[in-house]
């Protein structure tokens, strides 16, 4: 009946004003008997068209999908707080990382080293990581970064220049399963939480392609965690890493690796926010009689490696974070568009029966006047 | 004259606190510190680390990484760690019979090179669990 396409109105956009989502809904529906289809004076209630029956029925299954919504949102921020101590427990050691690395070069400067990692090479074949989620109900999250992986490939297209993606998350896989022209190297599943493995299986597979020579440059497209409303599809390139430990964009704009930003989520007037620090990472100097054990350049091989990992878990966990960020806002729009659903059909529920008893109470009157 | 000892995985810190001597392997063998040891840093192979404790001696396993030691403080940053005793010997054992057969059906160059990284990830964890015992 009229109300089985119910479930597809509580969509997860933001909810329009009153009147002109259910008349602007109205001229959708299919169901609408033909007596009705001039508007009448008050169009946001003469469109529900349904027996009194089938309308408790429908405020029952809006109830339920707003329970389902309200749920899925709890659990996504639950999920976020989950994330943010994951970036935070990660901190000690990428602070570490950059700091030996940015003195580690500076000791290093003057000699003329060369680490497979840093070699900047003609590109002629450009490898993009694309890291998506794994499920979907989160808003624009996965088209985002998908539709910024399209734009960069057509970009490389124009340049004329060879590419391969790696996908990583089941929405991207599904997307570049069914599209066989785009040549993906390798299909990939991100966890319910990022871990140092999930990052080593990308960090080793990225580094062999690179290392082989088969790609001459490596970029990472993911979302970037900027507050809980807002998240960024961004490119970076991954390899070939600068010795100093910088981050370049495509633009060619550098980073600084040193500048850690890291996000927190705190609980303000009862209402989740997000603060976000940037914080400079002070480097101590290291003592001028530091000796290394082995040559500089097996240092430094031994030390890339960790920092491409702690890149890859980075971006990996700035992802899962956008992604449930995305979640549970769309979440909450579909909540409330449930909310105000139930409202206005409850309303109409309401009169129709009240109009019923009317009826009956006049048939009754009606009756006992003409026994007069 | 104590030494600090920091190990720092990506995910995690594994251990921070005071212990008296370690042995450590390197790239280039195992090296032995002890308080007031000249500064150095080194590339950390896959391979075990043993601390010292008062006189108790505890392994861990290391998957590869770096350290720096300097002002008795020593900081070992690996892609892993875990502690010999939170090892599963049983799940180790086999996981080292697995690598084992993996490294002689492998194939090609990429994946003979993959086998043994396992096999010596799989070895160090056992190794781990025999030195404690």
């Amino acid at each position: 009946m009229s109300c089985s396409n119910l479930t597809m109105w509580v969509s997860s956009k933001p909810s329009l004003s009153d009147s002109s989502l259910l008349s602007f809904r109205s001229s959708l529906n299919p169901f609408q008997l033909p007596s009705h289809n001039s508007p009448t004076a008050s169009p946001s209630k003469s469109v529900i068209q349904c027996g009194l029956r089938e309308l408790r029925e429908r405020i029952d299954s809006v109830k339920n999908t707003q329970k389902i919504t309200e749920a899925m949102k709890l659990v996504a921020a639950a999920k976020v707080r989950r994330a943010q101590e994951a970036v935070v427990n990660g901190r000690p050691f990428s602070e570490t990382l950059v700091e030996v690395l940015y003195n580690i070069n500076e000791q290093l400067q003057t000699d003329d080293i060369d680490v497979p990692l840093t070699k900047v090479r003609p590109v002629k074949k450009v490898a993009l990581v694309v890291v998506t989620g794994d499920r979907g109900l989160c808003g624009g999250f996965n088209n985002a970064i998908i539709k910024k992986a399209e734009s960069r490939i057509a970009e490389l297209k124009d340049l004329g220049l060879d590419y391969t993606v790696i996908s990583v998350g089941k929405k991207g896989n599904s997307y570049f399963l069914r599209r066989p022209y785009i040549p993906v190297d390798k299909f990939l599943e991100g966890g319910s939480l990022p871990t140092a493995k999930e990052a080593q299986t990308i960090a080793d597979d990225v580094f062999s392609l690179f290392v082989s020579e088969e790609v001459d440059k490596v970029e990472l497209l993911y979302t970037k965690f900027v507050s809980l409303v807002k998240a960024d599809p961004v490119i970076h390139t991954l390899l070939p890493l600068s010795p100093k430990g910088e981050i370049c964009d495509v633009n060619g704009k550098c980073v600084d690796a040193a500048e850690d930003e890291f996000f927190r989520l705190t609980t303000r007037e009862g209402k989740l926010t997000v603060e976000r620090d940037v914080i400079r990472t002070q480097t101590v100097e290291f003592s001028p009689i530091l000796q290394f054990e082995q040559d500089p350049v097996q240092i430094l091989d031994a030390l890339l490696p960790l920092y491409l990992n702690s890149q890859i878990l980075r971006a990996l966990q700035e992802s899962l974070a956008s992604e449930l960020a995305a979640r549970m806002s769309a979440m909450s729009n579909a909540t409330d568009n449930a909310v105000e659903l139930k409202k206005n059909l409850s309303m109409v529920y309401n009169r129709q029966r009240q109009a019923k008893i009317t009826g009956e109470i006049l048939e009754i009157v009606a009756g006992a006047d003409a026994l007069v | 004259m104590t030494l600090n000892l920091c190990v720092l995985t990506p995910n995690r810190i594994v251990w921070d606190s005071k212990v008296k001597e370690i042995i450590l392997s390197t790239n280039s063998g195992q090296i032995g510190i002890l308080p007031n040891h000249a500064p150095i840093a080194t590339a950390v192979d896959i391979g075990i680390l043993r601390i010292r404790l008062n006189d108790q001696w505890l392994t861990m396993a290391l998957m590869g990484g770096f350290a720096r030691i300097g002002n008795n403080e020593i900081t070992v940053l690996v892609n892993d760690a875990e502690k010999g005793s939170d090892i599963e010997p049983q799940e180790a054992q086999q996981t080292l019979e697995i690598a084992e057969a993996n490294l002689r059906k492998a194939e090609g160059k990429r994946q003979i090179i993959e086998a043994n990284l396992a096999l010596r990830r799989a070895r160090t964890r056992v190794e781990a669990i025999n030195v404690t015992s």
